[in-house]
């Protein structure tokens, strides 16, 4: 069992020498595919990262009915039994109030919207964290046809906005990853393909010697393998070097207004995820390539 | 051993290779094939080798029916033939040893074991001393020896020789039949010879097979005038 792996193995890494040219070719291809890859998935994953930092940053505000304040613990627990509802924050009136002046820019408005203080037009306030700023719209409905609520307000149309354009962007970002992916396992399968054709001597006489297809397919598929992770190599050392320099570049932000991901061990994951896709569409591809040749020759 | 009943083969194409083929081999014959290009006896060699399955009838060989075996069971079933070409086929990368060596590698036999039955094949096709040749160091008719060495390695019962001497000179070819008879005589394997030499059959006589537009319209005993 272990000689015949460790045969498949050499067997394997001799192909690759034995078609160093091809094999090179094709992991030159496999790395350009594999860098886009590692791209997208930086980007994607940053978009991915900022969409959930602004869902969470927005919160719904339920306000209470003028002279229901004192049922607000009960509208508490109405709200936190919808599905979703992360939780409550209750805000006084009196809060609400303090809250706004707080956010005067001088001394001076302050002291003038003050002198309002027994007149408080202000109502108080449930604030409410969704889990999912997918589920805000339904929630915030929800809320709504509760007693002694007045009035519900979220992000309103601009954040939903801003928030579908980054779900579709985040979205197109996959699709391209999932077609560059298949993409290198066209470019794999290939390559292997010209490798059989070139080895259908040695391939018939395993097969007419009575050779079991697996034993037939093992060094094709670690062939495949070697030049999917040999495709990978450039793109996971690009991915760790180039994200850190663009992170220190930008000051870890973009713009000052969104938080890039922190490389470590961020960069660490994507590189992984190079070289292991690098090693899986390798090998699918070459699995694909030497089935369809043996179904091909019974 | 080789039971061939009404066996008819239609291509894909629509070309019709053989016509209702009945055909009884039995153990340690020797038997020749021979028939013009394109009148099916490669076809007959191919549903044999279980490359190609009859579109009718049945073909039973080392007690598998052809026309029921399975993909997966193919490399089992072909375990128990081995195959000679024209063309030799050799690794060209690999020595004479090397190249008997691969057709028991592949089926998993241990070091030890491979490396007695290879000395053992070599010293019956008389290339002993070739062992670490490459094959374009040979000649054509030791480059057909190894070959054949190759293909009787695993002890198939059953040795189909494709145009063996197709390359060959007469005495080279004379040679090759030759050493043949002498495996079907020492390894007790039937041997089929596929071939349009009617040269061979007639220094070597015995049973021959005529097949002409997928018919067979000869089954001649070893020694009858054709």
């Amino acid at each position: 069992m272990f000689r015949r792996f460790a045969r498949h193995i050499k067997e394997g890494f001799l192909g690759v020498f034995r078609h160093l040219g091809m094999a090179l070719s094709s992991a030159s291809a496999v790395m350009i595919t594999l860098i886009l890859i590692g791209l997208f998935l930086l980007v994607t994953l940053n978009l991915y990262d900022m969409t959930k930092s602004i869902e969470s940053s927005i919160n719904i505000s339920a306000l209470v009915e003028i002279g229901r304040e004192n049922d607000h613990e009960a509208i508490e627990k109405e709200i936190l039994a919808i599905d979703g509802v992360k939780s409550v924050d209750y805000r006084s009136r009196d809060e609400e109030f303090d809250y706004y002046l707080e956010t005067q820019g001088s001394d001076e408005l302050r002291d003038f919207y003050n002198t309002y203080r027994d007149d408080n037009p202000f109502r108080a306030n449930i604030l409410v964290e969704v889990e999912d700023g997918d589920q805000m719209a339904t929630i915030r409905d929800e809320i709504a046809t509760i007693d002694g609520i007045d009035e519900v307000a979220d992000g309103g149309a601009n954040t939903y906005t801003l928030l579908e354009i980054l779900d579709s962007v985040r979205l197109f970002g996959g699709i391209l990853v999932a077609a560059l992916c298949l993409l290198a396992t066209y470019l794999v399968y290939n390559t292997i393909k010209i490798t059989i054709a070139s080895r259908a001597d040695e391939i018939w006489i395993m097969r007419n010697v009575g050779a079991k297809n697996g034993y037939v397919r093992a060094p094709f598929l670690v062939e495949g393998i070697i030049i999917g992770f040999l495709g990978a190599l450039i793109p996971m050392i690009l991915a760790i070097g180039a994200y850190i320099y663009v992170y220190n570049f930008m000051g870890g932000s973009l713009f000052g207004a969104f938080y890039l991901i922190e490389p470590l061990p961020f960069v660490l994951y994507i590189s992984g995820a190079l070289g292991l896709i690098g090693v899986v569409v390798g090998f699918i591809g070459s699995y694909i390539s030497v089935c369809k040749y043996l179904r091909l020759k019974r | 051993m080789i039971s061939i009943k009404d066996v008819s083969k239609t291509y894909k194409n629509g070309t019709h290779a053989l016509y209702n083929i009945n055909l009884d081999i039995q153990d340690k014959e020797f038997v020749y094939i021979v028939g013009s290009t394109g009148s099916g006896k490669s076809t007959l060699i191919k549903i044999l080798n279980g490359e190609e399955i009859p579109t009718s009838g049945s073909a039973i060989v080392n007690g598998t029916d052809v026309g029921k075996l399975r993909f997966s069971k193919v490399p089992l079933y072909r375990r128990g033939i081995g195959v000679v070409f024209q063309d030799y086929r050799l690794l060209p990368k690999r020595t004479v040893f090397e190249n008997v060596a691969y057709a028991l590698e592949v089926v998993d036999k241990k070091k030890d074991e491979i490396r007695t039955r290879v000395r053992e094949v070599l010293k019956l096709v008389d290339l002993e001393d070739k062992s670490t040749a490459f094959p374009d160091e040979l000649s054509g008719g030791q480059q057909q020896r190894v070959a054949i060495a190759r293909a009787i390695a695993n002890k198939p019962k059953i040795l189909i020789a494709d145009e063996p001497t197709g390359n060959l000179d007469p005495r080279k070819s004379d040679e090759i039949i030759t050493l043949l008879e002498k495996i079907n005589k020492e390894e007790e394997t039937t041997i089929l010879i596929v071939t349009h030499d009617t040269q061979i059959v007639r220094h070597h006589p015995k049973r021959m097979i005529m097949i002409e537009s997928g018919h067979i319209v000869a089954d001649l005993n070893k020694g009858a005038k054709f």
